[in-house]
Formats: C-alpha cells, sequence, structure tokens
C-alpha cells in the first residue's frame, strides 16, 4: 500500500488582524477506507496550442464513479492575465491565472462528468496530475 | 493590499517508483492581475447533523452575481476522522467529487451562473453522507462578497 499525502498551507499576516496560518494535511486513501491510493496519471504537462479551444483532460466514461479521485492543476503561465477555465460536467468552476494550482476530489459519477479545460491564450501549458483508487 | 499565499506539498516515497515530492505556491491575486486579495468569509466550523445538501456560501442572485469571473478561492475540509464519511461536493447542482475523512479541496470558484439554467445559480454545495454529526471548516478568499439584501 503507498502512503501518499497533500498538505496544503494558507497564510497571511495582513488579510486580517489576526494572523492566518492555516496547515492541513490528507492522507490520500481509498473511497470508504484508510488504503492509500495505488494508481496516479504520473505529473503531466500539456500546451494547449492553438484557438482556444476546450480540452477535454480527463473523460468521465474512463473512470468508476464513487471513487477517491483527486486532480492537481497548476497553470504555468507567468502573465498575470493568463488562465485556463476549469469546467466539469459542462459547469464553470473556476479559473486558474498564472501560477495558480488547485487540488480537489473528482467523482466521474456519469460520462457527462469531464474534466475540460478552456485556455485563455495559445501555447498555454497546464501541469496535472490525477491520483485514483482504480 | 494584503499578501495571502497558499501552498500544496504532494509526497509519496512508493505510489511510483520515484520518489513524489512536488510542490507549489502562489500569492493569491485579484482577476488578471498582481493586486493581492482583501477579502474573506473567515474560516467557519461546522457540525452538520443531516445528510440534507446546504449552501455553504451566501446565496447568490441568478443574473446579478456580482462577482462573477472575478476571483475567489475556495477551502474545504471534512474534519471527520471515519474514513467511511464524506461528503458530496457539488457546484450549480453538478457534482464535483466526494470529500471523505480527513480529505480537503483547494479551488477557484467564478460564481459563473449555472449553464444548466435550473436555478442553482453557482452555489457550492455539501450533503454530509451520515446524520450522527459530521464537522466541517470552510472558508473563502476573495475579491468580493455579494450578500442578499435583507427583507
Amino acid at each position: 500500500m503507498a502512503t501518499t499525502t497533500a498538505t496544503i498551507t494558507l497564510s497571511s499576516t495582513d488579510l486580517l488582524s489576526d494572523e492566518l496560518a492555516l496547515s492541513t494535511t490528507a492522507t490520500l486513501t481509498q473511497a470508504g477506507n484508510s488504503t492509500g491510493v495505488t494508481q496516479a496519471s504520473g505529473l503531466s504537462r500539456k500546451k494547449l496550442a492553438s484557438g482556444h479551444a476546450t480540452y477535454t483532460l480527463f473523460d468521465g466514461d474512463d473512470y468508476t464513479a464513487d471513487k477517491a479521485h483527486k486532480l492537481y492543476l497548476k497553470n504555468t503561465s507567468t502573465t498575470a492575465s493568463e488562465y485556463f477555465e476549469i469546467i466539469v460536467n459542462s459547469e464553470q468552476i473556476g479559473r486558474l491565472y498564472a501560477g495558480d494550482w488547485a487540488f480537489f476530489p473528482w467523482m466521474a459519477n456519469a460520462s457527462t462528468n469531464d474534466i475540460k479545460i478552456d485556455p485563455s491564450a495559445d501555447d498555454m501549458i497546464l501541469e496535472y496530475m490525477l491520483f485514483t483508487d482504480e | 493590499m494584503a499578501t495571502t499565499t497558499a501552498a500544496i506539498t504532494l509526497t509519496s516515497a512508493d505510489l511510483l517508483t520515484d520518489a513524489l515530492s512536488l510542490s507549489a505556491t502562489k500569492t493569491l491575486h485579484k482577476a488578471g492581475s498582481t493586486v493581492g486579495l482583501d477579502q474573506t468569509t473567515g474560516m467557519t466550523k461546522a457540525y452538520l447533523t443531516a445528510v440534507t445538501q446546504v449552501d455553504i456560501f451566501p446565496p447568490l442572485i441568478e443574473g446579478s452575481i456580482a462577482f462573477k469571473n472575478k476571483t475567489s478561492w475556495v477551502y474545504i475540509c471534512n474534519e471527520s476522522e471515519d474514513e467511511t464519511e464524506y461528503a458530496i461536493v457539488k457546484l450549480s447542482g453538478n457534482v464535483i467529487g466526494k470529500l471523505y475523512g480527513g480529505d480537503f479541496l483547494w479551488m477557484p470558484w467564478s460564481m459563473a451562473e449555472d449553464a444548466d439554467a435550473d436555478n442553482k445559480h453557482a452555489d457550492i454545495q455539501l450533503t454530509p453522507s451520515v446524520a450522527t454529526g459530521m464537522w466541517f471548516t470552510w472558508c473563502c478568499i476573495n475579491e468580493g462578497t455579494e450578500y442578499p439584501t435583507s427583507v
């Protein structure tokens, strides 16, 4: 059994009157048990070349529902105005601007529950990794 | 201008043949700029005792979402220590994923109105798997929060 951990740290000394210093660590486990996830896509990079077309990063048909998939995404751009739109099941989730990263569970609960990426400019590079238990 | 950073470390010595040791750190900026985010809902700690879907941030008004396509970041953690207990996270009624005990998420939120026009706005919804009580923490750090007008 593999042991994989994800730690998030949120910090600020001036967002609030009191210091923000949050740190949470999760061990990535399979759905509904304490066995570690055993599979991963590997850390990948994808250049979305032209046309700003929406790109299907992960197809809901290819993964089993009710598993504990976890997805890491990062926009490697250094141009502040460039973003990737994250879309799940045709719903706009949010925008990853230059340098932003996200980490969230993905249920792949239907064939329509694809993870799609829509870049705001040509030749933007997305970094991503999917952890799965199937 | 506030400086708030979000960092993640993903590590494993045995998931892959090579060690996984990935880190990313980002200062949180307003949309398309290098100006720091300056507002937050604050950290909420909630004990949910029903398997009822709840809207965890202030209600959004369809057709006039003030901060649509502005930058908002959402943190949610399922504080349960029972690995079988989870919460389904949805946006506009569409399932994103399940947060099992101890899991967290960090994701951007565009507050874009529901593409299916089924009156779910851009709500972020949480549904616990058990009614015996589950602890959660969540917060939103953003450019602004739209509060409904009092009646």
